[in-house]
């Protein structure tokens, strides 16, 4: 693993303070790979995700200006499972979510972005 | 039974929605890359067939392009609730690596995030691309 992934550990905080989706996010090291641990917002408080690992890979884009990580991440949480990949644009850590709904509630699967700073 | 969610923008109610309710018209077409130095995928060709979303990829060759072939990818749509498809994800197994591939439309361009993940003894790193592909009447 390069360092590089260390800019990728922290907490991030929702830019958007009246999101309906992804409250917090944190990113840790957990042995020789790295978790991603995911906040959501709930009717009555926050709904914790189950932590998930995660694949790193060299950020190759263009627009990321230096060698960087992405995560790829999927959470599994029997009622749908969410795709997810995560890195940081200009300072910016983005997950974009592809949700799939596994049980029979005729929700149509779909797509979201958000965009998170860093924890002061 | 109580709508099971993780978020509370998935507490909507609706009625089912099926994957072919779900409108395609803004994925389908012949993508090309806007970056004409592209070293990945130069074109995408995103079709529909038996009701299913089919994708053909070509990238970039030594001696021309490479014509990945055809698999089938997964329709997303913009919201829970929402019967416009918004971006589609799909793997291409070349057998020495997969390509796993998720799509958005943004402005009209298609956003294709890219995971090249190495599965061949190569020791080459697995690595994320994201590059922008705007849509063509022409033919390949």
């Amino acid at each position: 693993m390069t360092t590089n992934a260390d800019k990728l550990l922290g907490r991030w905080f929702n830019t958007n303070h009246e999101t309906r989706g992804i409250a917090e996010c944190k990113v840790t090291r957990d042995g020789d790979g790295i978790s991603v641990s995911i906040i959501g917002v709930g009717e009555d408080g926050p709904i914790q995700w189950p932590t998930a690992r995660a694949t790193l890979l060299a950020n190759l884009e263009e627009e990321a200006g230096q060698r960087t990580n992405a995560l790829l991440t999927t959470f599994d949480l029997g009622f749908m499972r969410a795709e997810t990949h995560m890195r940081i644009n200009k300072g910016v850590f983005v997950i974009v979510l592809f949700v799939t709904f596994l049980d029979d509630s005729g929700r149509a699967n779909y797509l979201n972005r958000e965009f998170f700073y860093r924890q002061p | 039974m109580k709508m099971q969610f993780a978020q509370i923008c998935d507490l909507v109610e609706t009625e089912p929605i099926r994957d072919s309710d779900i409108d395609r018209g803004a994925l389908v077409g012949n993508w090309i890359n806007s970056n004409p130095d592209t070293t990945s995928i130069t074109r995408v060709n995103v079709y529909e067939a038996d009701g299913k979303l089919q994708l053909q990829a070509f990238a970039v060759g030594p001696d021309g392009p490479i014509d990945w072939g055809t698999t089938t990818a997964d329709v997303f749509a913009a919201g829970p609730a929402s019967r416009t498809g918004a971006g589609f994800a799909a793997t291409f197994d070349l057998g020495f690596a997969d390509v796993r591939l998720q799509a958005m439309i943004m402005k009209g361009l298609l956003v294709l995030a890219q995971f090249h993940l190495f599965k061949d003894d190569s020791g080459r790193d697995s690595y994320f691309l994201r590059e922008y592909y705007a849509k063509t009447h022409d033919l390949f």
